[in-house]
């Protein structure tokens, strides 16, 4: 939108949207679960995060192909990249999922964005000294 | 103006044993229709499934059956009709697939069609008949083929008859 010119003609201010900027979406996400102690390998929770895709969307949601980039296992935080048109799938099931082998559990999604250079940066986590 | 629409699509479900046809009633062919789109879509699937889903008409003689759906989401659920493998009806599993010929708006454009259609079966055997009197009984049903208000497609009653003593032969030439 550029803003009505005087006379003096100021620089235009001009703002650039992108649409579908990116194939990809990437998500960081990190699961809560009830007993803390409890540890998960990368590949258990890529198999958790199927299932709960399998439960929503059947067999041709469990299909969908996401990749888990980077895993905590201390805190357990994930990175996951997910193809744009996926993204819906993805992330309302991840919503939806609740038991972890009997236990009552929640992803907590952190931050999402087409682009992975800014998952670098999250200004909730920004400490001003 | 402002009005609900569905899409009706017309598939025939082929058996390999025409007896166990006769078999079939429309609530087995509900119950593994929503089977099959609750193992592949899931509960969104079965979610869809429930809101305008019915069986509108089969006939356990010819196989045909109009499944309707609502016009959003139809395509996802037809995307899981190939995946049915069996009907369960009785206690009986009877091994099955299901072959869409057409989708239509309404269903007296999926009737004006399934009238089209068996013309042409009707056409297809007669080169098969054994004899002349089996090959005027075909010619007599193909001029009776007309579509009358209230009544399904009238010549049925003739095609059954006929298809049981051919249908051997043109199911083989049809799988060639």
């Amino acid at each position: 939108m550029s803003c009505a010119d005087t006379k003096d003609k100021p620089a235009l201010y001009q703002r650039v949207v992108l649409k579908n900027a990116s194939p990809y979406h990437y998500m960081k996400v990190c699961l809560v679960l009830e007993d803390e102690s409890t540890r998960l390998s990368a590949v258990n929770l890529k198999q958790f995060i199927i299932s709960g895709l399998d439960s929503l969307y059947g067999e041709a949601g469990a299909a969908l192909n996401f990749d888990l980039l980077k895993y905590d296992e201390d805190t357990l935080t994930a990175f996951l990249r997910v193809y744009s048109k996926g993204l819906v799938k993805l992330w309302s099931s991840l919503t939806l999922l609740s038991l972890y082998q009997k236990q009552a559990c929640a992803f907590r999604v952190l931050q999402v964005s087409p682009f992975l250079l800014a998952l670098t940066g999250n200004s909730r986590e920004l400490q001003l000294d | 103006m402002v009005r609900v629409k569905s899409r009706y699509l017309l598939c025939e479900i082929n058996v390999t044993d025409r007896a166990r046809l006769l078999l079939l009633d429309d609530r087995a062919v509900a119950a593994a229709v929503r089977a099959a789109v609750a193992r592949m879509h899931g509960d969104y699937g079965a979610a869809l499934c429930s809101i305008r889903f019915s069986v509108k008409y089969l006939n356990a003689h010819t196989g045909i059956v109009f499944l309707r759906f609502p016009k959003r989401c139809y395509r996802l659920l037809w995307s899981a009709l190939p995946f049915i493998t069996c009907i369960e009806t009785r206690g009986q599993k009877i091994p099955c697939f299901l072959n869409c010929l057409h989708v239509g708006g309404t269903i007296r454009t999926c009737q004006k069609f399934l009238i089209r259609y068996n013309t042409q079966q009707l056409h297809r055997m007669i080169p098969k008949c054994k004899n002349e009197e089996e090959k005027q009984e075909i010619q007599k049903a193909i001029l009776n083929c007309t579509l009358t208000r209230g009544n399904k497609v009238e010549f049925e009653d003739e095609l059954e008859s006929e298809k049981d003593d051919d249908d051997d032969e043109e199911e083989e030439e049809e799988e060639e």
